[in-house]
C-alpha cells in the first residue's frame, strides 16, 4: 500500500538527507518524491510504501514529527491504535 | 519545539573567535567537565580551553570520551559533553553516540572539521560527520558563522535534554573556530511542559481498577523523567507488582516487596510468568524492546496495555495500546497516584501469587565447586558496597549477571549499554561515573573480551587518580557468544577462545594501577573488601569457569514462556 506524505523542511545542513534517511531506515521504500522551493522552507512530497506488510505509515509520521526543522503538513491525525504488532 | 526567547545581547565586546565563544558558552551553560581528545581541526578550541573554567579530561581514544560523557550524564542527570577532531577523531565517537541514542542519554558532541572552503574536497582528515551520524543523533548542526556559535550550542543543549533526551552533534569547521565576531547572543529555553492528558489518565485508572492481574512494566524513561519516587509511590500504594527492563533496574529497589525482577531474555522466571499471566500492563517509559518481549506476538497475550511515555512515536510502535498517556512521566504518574489513592485495589491474591513465585524461584548461589561463582560474587559485591554501589557494566555474560544478581537501590546505580550492547562501555563509563560521583563505590564489571576494547583508559584513571574499582571476570573466552554456540550452533565454537589473554594484573600494574587476582570462592569476601578499600584505582582479576552460562535464557525468537534453566538446580526448586 502506498501513502503520500507532505513535509515542510528547513534549509539547514542535512535536513533533506535526515528526512529521507529516516524514511528508509524505518522500513519504507520511497517510490516517488518531489521537492519545491517555499522561500525560507522547502516542501517535500514523498510517496512511500512499507518494505513488509504491516509497516505503519502513521508510526513513520510520528517519527518524522520528531525531526527538528521538519513539519508534516496536510494530514489527518490518526488515533494511537495503528496495529497489533511490529511497525516502523 | 518550545519557543526560545532571545537573551539581551551583551554589550559590544572586543571581537572573539568562534572557539572562545564556544568555551564561554559552555561555561555559561554550567558545563564543568568535558571529555575529549585534540587534533588538527579542533586546535583552536583546545587553545581556548586553557585558562577556562572547563575541566577537560584527556581520554586515550575518542570512544572513551563519548562513553565517559554518557555515563557522566546518566549519573548527574545533566548533559554530558565530549569533543574530538575531524575525520578519525569524529568517527571514533560514533559508537558512543549510537549508545547514547539507543539509551536516550543527553549528550553534546563537538567535532572540529576542516575549513568550510575545503569541505567537500576530500581534504586531509575530512569526513562528513554530520552525514555519517544522521541516523544516530537526535539532531545535528554545522556552524558556518562564528556569530552563530552561542545560539547553536544553547539550542544543542536544549535539544539534548528536552523531551526524550539524546545525543546531538555540533560540527565546527576550523575557519569558524578562528573567525572573529563581536556578536555574543544566545537564547533561553524554558523547560517544556506538556499539558497533562487528564482524560487519558482517567481511562488508565478505569482499566487499573477493572484489572485482576495488573503489572507494572518499568522502562528507562522513569529515571530520565525524575519519576522514581512517583513510581515507587504508585507501586507502594496500589500493591501492583512490577517488572523492569535492563535499563530501569533500581527504579524500584530490587529488594522491594512487589518487585519480580527483570523481564525478557535473561529475566527472572517470576517476571516473565507474571507478564504472560497479566491482564493489564501498565508501561512507564519503556519501548517493548525485543530483548524484553521475546516473540512479540506471544508477549503478554492476555493483557491490555496502558502506556505512559513522552515520545509519541513509541506509542503503538510494536504493540497496540489501549490507553496512551503522552507526556512527562513524573507529572503523569503523580496524577495517576492522586486518582488511585481514593480506593484500594482488590488484587491481594495476584500480589501473593506473583511474589511467592518470585520467592520460590529466587536465584541460588550454592553452585557446586570451589571456583569463583560469578553470580554469587556480584551479589555479595553489591550488598557489601550497599547504597553507594554503582555498577558500570561492559557487555556480555557479566553484564547479565550484574542485572540479575546485584541489588540496586536507585537507577543511577546501574550503568549499562542497554540498547546498543556496546562492548567497551564499562571502563570509560566507570571513569565518567566516578568523576561525576566521587563518593560512590563505582565498580566497572567487565569481561576479558570487553575489557580489551577500551583498556587504554586505564591510563586516564592513572593520570587523574580516579579511584574506580574494576572487577574483571575472566573466562578466557567471549562467553555469551560461546554460550550461544553451545546451545544454538551445535557446540561449534568459532572464534571465541581468548585463552591467550595477556596477564591482566601485569598489564594494570604497568599502567600504574593496583591489581590482584583470585580464582577460589573462599577468597571472594576478602577480595571485595580489599577492592572497595583501595585508595586509588584497583583491578580485581577473577578467573572463572569458561563453561559457566547465563541462566535463565529465553532462546532468540521464542516466547518468554520458553525459558531454559540451570539444570544444576533442577528438581529441588
Amino acid at each position: 500500500m502506498t501513502d503520500t506524505l507532505q513535509i515542510q523542511i528547513d534549509r539547514a545542513d542535512g535536513s533533506l538527507q535526515r528526512l529521507i534517511g529516516l524514511v528508509e531506515r524505518r522500513g519504507f521504500h520511497i517510490d516517488a518524491m518531489s521537492l519545491s522551493d517555499e522561500g525560507a522552507m522547502r516542501r517535500v512530497q514523498l510517496q512511500v510504501r512499507g518494505r513488509e506488510e504491516g509497516r505503519c505509515t502513521e508510526n513513520l509520521g510520528r517519527q518524522i514529527d520528531k525531526l527538528i526543522g521538519a513539519t508534516r503538513v496536510g494530514f489527518a491525525p490518526v488515533p494511537y491504535a495503528c496495529r497489533d504488532s511490529v511497525a516502523a | 519545539m518550545t519557543a526560545a526567547t532571545a537573551l539581551k545581547p551583551a554589550p559590544a565586546a572586543a571581537p572573539r573567535s568562534g572557539a572562545r565563544l564556544l568555551v564561554s558558552t559552555l561555561e555559561r551553560l554550567g558545563v564543568d567537565v568535558v571529555f575529549g581528545y585534540p587534533g588538527g581541526a579542533i586546535m583552536p578550541v583546545y587553545d581556548a580551553l586553557t585558562g577556562s573554567g572547563l575541566k577537560h579530561i584527556l581520554v586515550r581514544h575518542e570512544q572513551g570520551a563519548a562513553f565517559a560523557a554518557d555515563a557522566w550524564a546518566r549519573v548527574t542527570g545533566k548533559v554530558g559533553v565530549c569533543m574530538a577532531t575531524s575525520g578519525p577523531g569524529a568517527t571514533n565517537l560514533i559508537t558512543g553516540i549510537a549508545n547514547a541514542m539507543m539509551d536516550s542519554v543527553p549528550m553534546v558532541c563537538i567535532t572540529g572539521n576542516v575549513a568550510t572552503h575545503l569541505m567537500g574536497t576530500d581534504a586531509f582528515q575530512e569526513i562528513d560527520i554530520l552525514g555519517v551520524t544522521l541516523p544516530i543523533v537526535k539532531h545535528s548542526w554545522v556552524v558556518r558563522d562564528p556569530a552563530d556559535v552561542p545560539a547553536v550550542i544553547e539550542e544543542a543543549f536544549h535539544v539534548a535534554r528536552s523531551g526524550r533526551p539524546g545525543p546531538v552533534l555540533v560540527d565546527l569547521p576550523k575557519d569558524v573556530q578562528v573567525g572573529l565576531t563581536s556578536e555574543d547572543f544566545g537564547f533561553h529555553y524554558p523547560n517544556e511542559t506538556t499539558p497533562l492528558d487528564h482524560a487519558a489518565i482517567a481511562e488508565a485508572e478505569q482499566l487499573i481498577r477493572a484489572a485482576e492481574r495488573p503489572l507494572i512494566y518499568i522502562g528507562g524513561g522513569v529515571k530520565i523523567a525524575g519519576a522514581v519516587q512517583a513510581l515507587r509511590d504508585f507501586a507502594g500504594q496500589t500493591g501492583i507488582p512490577s517488572v523492569s527492563t535492563l535499563n530501569a533496574l533500581g527504579s524500584v529497589r530490587t529488594d522491594a516487596p512487589g518487585f519480580l525482577g527483570m523481564l525478557g531474555m535473561h529475566g527472572t522466571k517470576a517476571a516473565n510468568e507474571a507478564v504472560q499471566e497479566s491482564d493489564l500492563l501498565i508501561v512507564f517509559g519503556a519501548r517493548f524492546d525485543d530483548r524484553a518481549t521475546g516473540k512479540l506476538n506471544e508477549f503478554a497475550p492476555h493483557a491490555k496495555v496502558v502506556h505512559f511515555d513522552i515520545d509519541p512515536a513509541e506509542i503503538g510502535k510494536l504493540r497496540a495500546v489501549h490507553v496512551p498517556v503522552i507526556g512527562d512521566l513524573k507529572a503523569g504518574i503523580e496524577a495517576l497516584n492522586a486518582r488511585v489513592a481514593a480506593a484500594p485495589l482488590a488484587i491481594d491474591s495476584w500480589f501473593v501469587h506473583t511474589t511467592s513465585n518470585a520467592r520460590r524461584n529466587a536465584f541460588r548461589y550454592d553452585a557446586p565447586g570451589e571456583g569463583v561463582y560469578a553470580p554469587a560474587l556480584l551479589n555479595e559485591l553489591s550488598k557489601t558496597a550497599g547504597d553507594r554501589f554503582v555498577a558500570a557494566c561492559d557487555v556480555g555474560q557479566h553484564q547479565m549477571w550484574v542485572a540479575q544478581h546485584c541489588e540496586f537501590s536507585r537507577p543511577e546505580a546501574h550503568l549499562t549499554s542497554g540498547g546498543l550492547g556496546a562492548m567497551g562501555y564499562g571502563l570509560p563509563a566507570g571513569l565518567g561515573a566516578k568523576m561525576a560521583n566521587p563518593e560512590a563505590h563505582v565498580v566497572t564489571v567487565s569481561g576479558d573480551g570487553s575489557f580489551m576494547m577500551n583498556i587504554q583508559e586505564l591510563a586516564t584513571l592513572r593520570r587523574y587518580g580516579v579511584a574506580l574499582k574494576i572487577v574483571l571476570l575472566d573466562n578466557s573466552s567471549l562467553g555469551l557468544v560461546r554460550q550461544w554456540q553451545e546451545l544454538f550452533f551445535a557446540e561449534n565454537y568459532s572464534e571465541v577462545d581468548l585463552s591467550d589473554n595477556p596477564d591482566f594484573v601485569a598489564v594494570a600494574q604497568a599502567f600504574g594501577i593496583e591489581a590482584f587476582m583470585i580464582d577460589r570462592r573462599d577468597q571472594v569476601t576478602d577480595a571485595i573488601a580489599r577492592l572497595l578499600a583501595a585508595p586509588g584505582p584497583c583491578l580485581m582479576h577473577v578467573l572463572i569457569d569458561p563453561r559457566e552460562n547465563v541462566w535463565p535464557l529465553v532462546p532468540p525468537g521464542k516466547s518468554n514462556t520458553e525459558m531454559m534453566h540451570d539444570t544444576r538446580f533442577e528438581g529441588d526448586m
